[in-house]
């Protein structure tokens, strides 16, 4: 199978111009301009998201769930990320954004922020009863779990082996749905509401389970303008669905949408809240330097101030912040997760990983040990010759990242545009 | 034979430079990983190393790490220029340090710098003069390398 096709992000080569926009600010190198397109090595890339935030041409397309794929299930259900209810002016409460999503065609809303709560909950139990090795390392970014495989393999055993909220939602809602609506378990679709991109590749290539409870992520860019519409169709059911709130809302939960939402339960730990993609690589190198052992919970998102930044949410993350933490102050930090619920779980295993996680090996300069070390050497040679502006006018983000490619055998010499005028 | 081969390069160290500390290790990290070698090797190297460069950045007014790489063994030479380790078994102990307490605010200082680099590393020597400098000299087989 092409394994370019995993990866959620995919270039417009109609829009794309060949600018150096997004190779540049691609976080693990994974971007080369080629033929004046910009192309992804499937290799490298993270699903971060990175490049599509700095496209200036909109030329960067996420392959997430259509709304027409929800056809092919007769009972569709809803897992809004709480990210969404950041996303709407100040007046428009959690019940009505649940309610118009229900318009908009789903036939039931499950909402997330109590099972966050409980995975807070899950987390601190784990902490108490591993008191060894330190820190761990928070499991809910897809990013963050895939840049460890890749980048920091001996950091794995530091994830912590639970299941994120998505996957636990959906995985309460697979083993009872069936029943309670006696509705076959195929006819059944749930679909992820998100701002991630990344939140597909987990989806369809899990890496800590077989199989992802999930059937879909739709992002919030694709469904915000209907839910808005059905905002404003529905002023009736508005008022309806603040007389008669459906859910309970965990104020807890509904913070782990930013950064430091998910440490914020962990009352008695030391715990670090990390989140931009820059400083998530800079504290990781730490942790591998062997540094933060005094740190019990490091929880990393790549996206600026958490989730509430991701690519694919519409209003811009001060605003959302904003309006989540308004949310949060009015619900309280009571908890609505009876601790009995958590134990029980916890000790069946149910929102453990059934998969260990297994690092993903970079390719060396050359399986051969000699001839690494004698393409290193090449390599260096090659960075001395070349002009250090790391202009990217080769197709490669920077100086250092040609030299590698010319070892390789994927680019030359004369791709730089400074060799070239001085060999005239 | 294959001995003969070898990567060597030099990272300029500056001491009193924190914000900039770890940038030479973790240039090396990478490139022991671009090398193939086992990534729990990788990690004792950069682990050692770290411990080094911060030791020079935190006692010496300057110094370098110098990087030989063969076929079987990584060997790191980190040298200062600097006030020298008067009493070098003291300094080995765990848990001893010298560090100001605005090292210690930073999160370093808790004295297992030397120790843990010995821990992390195949052979270790240390040779000081008070006043003059440190040098470290450190190796770590990669005989062992998993392809």
């Amino acid at each position: 199978m092409n394994k370019e096709n995993r990866h959620p992000l995919h270039i417009n080569t109609k829009k794309c111009v060949g600018c150096v926009h997004c190779m540049t600010s691609c976080p693990t190198k994974a971007i080369r301009i080629r033929d004046g397109k910009a192309r992804i090595i499937g290799e490298f890339c993270i699903d971060c998201g990175e490049c599509l935030r700095f496209c200036p041409q909109d030329a960067i397309d996420s392959h997430t769930t259509s709304f027409s794929d929800l056809n092919a299930f007769k009972y569709k259900v809803a897992i809004p990320a709480t990210v969404l209810y950041g996303q709407f002016d100040n007046a428009t409460l959690p019940n009505e954004i649940l309610f118009a999503l229900r318009r908009v065609g789903f036939d039931s809303i499950y909402e997330l922020s109590t099972i966050c709560e409980l995975n807070s909950a899950a987390t601190e139990k784990f902490l108490n009863s591993h008191p060894r090795p330190r820190p761990f390392i928070a499991s809910t970014c897809p990013v963050v779990v895939r840049l460890i495989q890749r980048r920091y393999p001996t950091l794995i055993d530091l994830i912590v082996p639970i299941e994120p909220p998505r996957e636990i939602a959906a995985k309460i809602l697979r083993a009872n749905l069936p029943r309670v609506l006696k509705v076959k378990p195929s006819d059944i679709g749930i679909i992820h509401i998100t701002p991630c991109p990344a939140k597909m590749v987990s989806i369809n290539y899990p890496v800590s389970m077989e199989k992802s409870y999930l059937d879909g992520a739709i992002s919030i860019r694709d469904i915000y303008k209907p839910v808005l519409q059905a905002l404003r169709q529905s002023k009736d059911e508005a008022i309806m669905s603040r007389l008669f709130p459906e859910t309970i809302f965990s104020g807890l939960g509904l913070g782990t949408a930013l950064s430091g939402g998910e440490t914020r339960g962990l009352k008695n730990r030391r715990t670090v809240a990390v989140s931009g993609i820059q400083d998530t690589i800079r504290v990781l190198n730490q942790v591998e330097m062997g540094m933060l052992r005094d740190v019990d919970l490091l929880e990393c998102m790549v996206c600026p101030d958490g989730c509430v930044g991701g690519p694919l949410a519409v209003e811009n993350r001060f605003m959302a912040k904003s309006r989540i933490l308004r949310l949060v102050s009015l619900l309280g930090e009571r908890s609505v997760v009876d601790d009995s619920d958590t134990n029980a779980l916890y000790q069946k295993n149910f929102m453990s990983f059934t998969h260990s996680l297994k690092p993903v090996k970079a390719t060396p300069l050359d399986a051969d040990p000699v001839r690494a070390i004698q393409k290193a050497k090449h390599r260096n040679r090659i960075i001395k010759q070349l002009p250090g502006k790391d202009c990217g006018a080769c197709g490669a983000p920077d100086c250092r990242t040609l030299a590698d490619d010319i070892i390789r055998g994927l680019a030359l010499l004369t791709d730089c545009p400074f060799m070239m005028k001085e060999k005239k | 034979m294959t001995e003969a081969v070898s990567f060597q390069q030099e990272f300029k160290v500056k001491g009193g430079d924190f914000s900039r500390g770890g940038e030479a290790s973790c240039e090396i990290k990478n490139l022991l990983r671009d090398l193939g070698l086992d990534p729990q090797l990788v990690r004792r190297a950069a682990i050692a190393c770290y411990e080094a460069e911060m030791n020079i950045i935190m006692y010496a007014w300057q110094g370098q790490l110098d990087l030989l790489v063969t076929p079987h063994r990584i060997r790191i030479i980190a040298e200062d220029k600097g006030p020298g380790i008067a009493d070098i078994k003291q300094a080995m102990r765990e848990g001893y340090s010298t560090a100001t307490p605005e090292m210690r605010e930073l999160g370093f200082g808790a004295g297992m710098g030397l120790a843990n680099i010995k821990k992390n590393t195949d052979t270790f020597r240390i040779t000081s003069k008070v006043g003059r400098g440190t040098r470290l000299e450190l190796t770590i087989k990669t005989n062992g390398r998993k392809a």
